[in-house]
């Protein structure tokens, strides 16, 4: 017997709309009981019921079956599988082989430029932790008012010690020496010389390579030299117990043999001379002065001591304490700077040189960044623009039964597989590059192949790139749905199209800021450089007076004034290129409250006025007319104001400075004598009565005779000493070097950032134009010209350049105004800048751009339009 | 342990299916309860209830049984579980102990 059959629309209805894991069942039971009522109740009965029973099975009345036990998916990373990815990844690479180019180069190129900058942040980070005992190191330092130093009294180490149990070491350093060795033959000039408390070896972790560290700077007669110098003085033989003379005077035996200074140590020296030498001498240590600022205080806090911020802020209010019982009228605040700091967190006065700047730091570690993103910005947007040649394959894809989590594995894994690729030509670029930024950075970089971790933070670096270039890909892709892309309806997006001119946008953003902050990084350097000092520092050739020079002072200056190549001369106790005195021990009449002020000082002679081409505003200079000028003083204006006085009464005044009483009898038109960085500060000036430097004004051109000359002059008088000289504009210009190298940097990584971007616009504006070949065709066909054409195809990229600037304007501009506000003396930053650094971008785009552009407009129309 | 409710056509549902024991499936569970109970219910009720108490944990299924008159499509038989069989016989225990707990009188009402 054959069934009856059901109404075939009814069960069409139902095949069309019941969930489709339980159709089967759910449509045999329908047939049964179609077949069932059929034969109880008729027809026209099992018709009604059957209809009605199929409604009762379609949404929304039907409960759906949830099972994924029936068909499980296959285990996604199964070894099948993997194989195909990666065949597929590697066709894919291989067959497009420029588009492939561009982005391993964008990817590595930018890679290689983070992991430098990233060695070279790594590396100023890294100063001074390898002290054992470097969490509980701090530096003394102090203020008055604005005017911070590195520098504390040599006494009030021990006293502060002796009354803080927090305190459980001291170590006193005093400044680098400048000293003469001298051992067989071998004489130098060394300038790594410092002082030290017997105690330093225990509190420092710098290892002694020979000698007894417990003893070894106990002996005023004896002092320790690094390997380097061991090697310089004493060549292959032991430099243990052997005799250096020092300053053609006192002979120092070696105790031991330090390792040379770590690269990344604040403190960097050769020599270090037991302080109980110095003690013989030293005014300041002899009378444990509390009053002096000459010496840098290291103090080894208890590991129980709170080093909490507050916790600190209470000791110093106990060191200012101690300070006031012990009768110094002086008000200074005083700070623990944490040893770990020193490099890069002082902006200390008086300070050692060398130091780093966390602002720069900071800095290079946000381009870093950005220039990472600039590649992965490349790579999205190539991946997508091209997204329609794998469109067909993720249709078959999910045909055959993909999901689109396994197909955003496949995508990201190969992101993944290019930024792997990258990242082993990156570390190839990296080891070559490195000679080159070193040399840049004058740091001593390294990059050591072998260690494990640096190889887990480079896999980190790759991973992230990866998976965040190959994310919107991978979305992107995996999204297509099978039937549309495989009827080749795929048609771009807009949405697509709006997020990929963004990330184009995004890229020239960090192009243009890093222009721009090139021009004004070199405008301010430029801006210091032509800036007037307040005297002519062109031609300022200048020689130490060291050794017997001092005590020949006559013969010096006789010999001086007869030769004419040297008579314009004049004698100055410090460089005014980063003058380091200072007092606040100044009087003057009507003075509200004392030692307020941190007035430094300089001792010149009756030439400086003519010598530097200073201006004298009112008085005059010192002169040998006036026989009284050893007890005078010259102010500068900034002193001038801060006496209260004015040009009309300044001259005739009577003050006190440094304990000795006076009368101004000039003012000078301020001058520098620091880096830019600081504002003119008052200066007293004084006659020079013992030395310092001897500074000739030359002729241009005859440098060279003048050097000779001072050196012969050198070779009669102070036959034990090396002649050394110096040029005063290129020690200005050295003050700025830190400066000059961000410049340099920033101008390198900038240019990078611009090249990757462009390689971008290059695969992209390469994918536009064969879009566009049948419209350029066509358009050509109608009488379109070449130019219109290339302004066509350039005119998208140009809008984009645009919106890029009006972006990047403010965020540069507010950047750089932050920087500068470093500086005591500004370049204005105009609207030329911004100006320029956009025409340049722009024009760097245009002329990318137009390699594809003037090529499809070029093209025979017939090639593109025989086709069809 | 959190009991599990079952509804009333869920009970029913389940009973037939104990009952029919290994033969039961959307159309015999459908045509068992018109029969005995004289309800007429629609496929989709016991479908749903079907895939409820096999989601309860109630029954389990399979499928298999193709014949001609379904056009060799298999069916979905259902068989109870012991935590199916376990809660039919809760019920049960708990209907019969409040049913002897009502008040004589209460007979005498419902009787007249």
């Amino acid at each position: 017997m054959i069934a009856p059959q059901p109404p075939r629309w009814a069960r069409n209805v139902l095949r069309l709309l019941h969930p489709g894991n339980t159709l089967e069942e759910t449509e045999g039971d329908l047939d049964e009981l179609y077949a069932y009522w059929y034969r109880r109740s008729g027809k026209a009965q099992a018709l009604l019921r059957y209809v009605l029973n199929v409604f009762s099975v379609l949404p929304p009345f039907v409960r759906r079956r949830q099972d994924a036990s029936e068909s499980d998916q296959p285990f996604p990373l199964n070894p099948d599988m993997l194989k195909n990815y990666f065949k597929i990844a590697w066709r894919n690479i291989v067959r497009q082989k420029v588009y492939s180019g561009l982005n391993i180069a964008g990817l590595s190129i930018g890679m290689a430029c983070s992991i430098l900058i990233l060695l070279w942040v790594q590396n100023e980070l890294s100063y001074d932790r390898f002290h054992e005992k470097a969490g509980q190191l701090y530096r003394l330092t102090c203020n008055a008012g604005d005017f911070k130093a590195a520098v504390t009294p040599a006494g009030l180490a021990r006293g502060l010690q002796q009354q803080m149990p927090q305190i459980e070491a001291s170590v006193r350093l005093s400044k680098p020496v400048t000293s003469l060795f001298e051992a067989g033959d071998k004489k130098f000039e060394e300038k790594r010389v410092f002082f030290a408390d017997s105690n330093f070896l225990s509190v420092f972790s710098f290892p002694l390579l020979k000698g007894n560290a417990a003893t070894a700077l106990s002996d005023p007669g004896a002092l320790l030299i690094t390997d380097e110098m061991a090697a310089k003085y004493f060549g292959n033989e032991d430099a243990l117990g052997k005799i250096l003379r020092r300053n053609n005077g006192e002979n120092l035996k070696v105790a031991g043999v330090l390792a040379n200074a770590r690269a990344n140590s604040h403190l960097q020296f050769d020599f270090i001379i037991p302080m109980s030498n110095l003690a013989r001498t030293d005014n300041d240590l002899k009378t444990d002065t509390w009053g002096n600022f000459n010496f840098y205080t290291y103090f080894q806090l208890a590991e129980n001591a709170d080093r909490s911020v507050p916790g600190l802020h209470k000791l110093t209010a106990r060191m200012f304490e101690i300070y006031k019982a012990h009768g110094q009228t002086l008000k200074i605040g005083f700070q623990l700077q944490p040893l770990t700091d020193i490099h890069l967190h002082s902006d200390l006065q008086i300070d050692l040189a060398g130091h780093g700047n966390i602002q720069y730091v900071n800095i290079f570690f946000v381009v870093a960044i950005f220039i990472l993103v600039v590649a992965c910005i490349n790579f999205m947007n190539l991946a997508t623009a091209r997204s329609e040649r794998r469109a067909k394959e993720v249709g078959l894809r999910k045909v055959v039964g993909a999901g689109r989590y396994q197909l955003v594995l496949q995508f990201l894994g190969e992101s993944l597989i290019f930024s792997f690729l990258s990242l082993f030509i990156a570390v190839g670029m990296v080891v070559l590059m490195l000679p080159v930024f070193k040399m840049l950075t004058e740091k001593a970089l390294t990059i050591h192949l072998l260690d494990g971790k640096l190889w887990a933070s480079l896999s980190g670096i790759a991973v992230l790139t990866g998976l965040i270039s190959g994310s919107y890909p991978a979305l992107f892709l995996s999204g297509f749905a099978p039937v549309k892309v495989l009827k080749g309806k795929i048609r771009v997006a807009g949405a697509n199209l709006f997020f990929r001119n963004g990330l184009v946008v995004a890229q020239f953003v960090v192009a243009i800021v890093l222009l721009v902050g090139t021009a004004v990084v070199y405008k301010q350097l430029n801006f210091i450089k032509n800036r007037n000092l307040g005297f002519d520092k062109s031609n300022l050739l200048y020689v130490p007076m060291t050794g017997e020079i001092g005590a020949k002072k006559q013969s010096l200056k006789g010999a001086l004034s007869q030769d004419p190549l040297t008579a314009n001369f004049s004698i100055i106790s410090d460089l005014p290129t980063a003058l380091v005195s200072g007092t606040t021990d100044l009087e003057w009449p009507g003075q509200v409250a004392r030692n307020e002020v941190i007035i430094p000082s300089l001792d010149v002679d009756e030439n400086f006025v003519s010598v530097f081409k200073t201006r004298v505003l009112a008085g005059r200079g010192f002169s040998r007319a006036f026989s009284g000028d050893s007890s005078s003083y010259i102010i500068n204006e900034k002193a001038m104001q801060i006496m209260g006085m004015n040009l009309a009464n300044a001259v005739g005044q009577d003050i006190v400075f440094s304990e000795t009483k006076g009368r101004i009898i000039g003012v000078v038109k301020d001058f520098h004598f620091k880096s830019l960085q600081y504002a003119v500060e008052p200066l007293v000036l004084r006659l020079n009565k013992w030395g310092g430097f001897v500074i000739v004004r030359t002729q241009a051109g005859s440098n060279e005779a003048a050097i000779a000359a001072l050196e012969n002059i050198n070779r009669q008088l102070n036959p034990a000493y090396p002649f050394t000289y110096g040029f005063l504009d290129k020690d200005l210009d050295n003050l700025y070097r830190s400066e000059k190298q961000m410049g340099d940097i920033f101008n390198l990584f900038a240019g990078l950032a611009v090249f990757i971007s462009c390689l971008g616009l290059y695969g992209l504006s390469a994918f536009m134009a064969e879009q566009r070949n049948k419209e350029i065709g066509v358009r050509k066909v109608l009488g379109a010209t070449v130019a219109g054409v290339v302004a066509l195809l350039s005119q998208d990229f140009l809008k984009l350049i645009l919106i890029a600037i009006v972006v990047a304007s403010p965020i540069a501009w507010f950047a750089m105004d932050k920087w500068l506000q470093d500086f005591a003396y500004q370049t204005s930053i105009d609207w030329w800048v911004f100006v320029l650094a956009g025409i340049l971008a722009a024009s760097i785009a245009l002329i990318t751009v137009s390699f594809q552009s003037i090529r499809a407009a070029l093209m025979n129309p017939v090639k593109s339009l025989r086709s069809e | 342990m959190r009991r599990t409710y079952l509804g009333e056509f869920e009970e029913l549902v389940l009973l037939m299916i104990a009952i029919l024991d290994g033969q039961a499936y959307g159309m015999t569970v459908s045509q068992e309860i018109e029969q005995h109970t004289g309800r007429i219910v629609t496929l989709g009720a016991i479908h749903n209830t079907l895939i409820r108490l096999e989601e309860k944990g109630f029954v389990k299924s399979e499928l298999g049984g193709a014949t001609m008159e379904r056009g060799g499509r298999r069916k979905r038989l259902f068989r109870i579980t012991a935590l199916g069989s376990g809660a039919a016989r809760d019920i049960q225990q708990l209907r019969s102990k409040l049913w002897e707990m009502l008040p004589d009188q209460t007979f005498k009402f419902s009787s007249i």
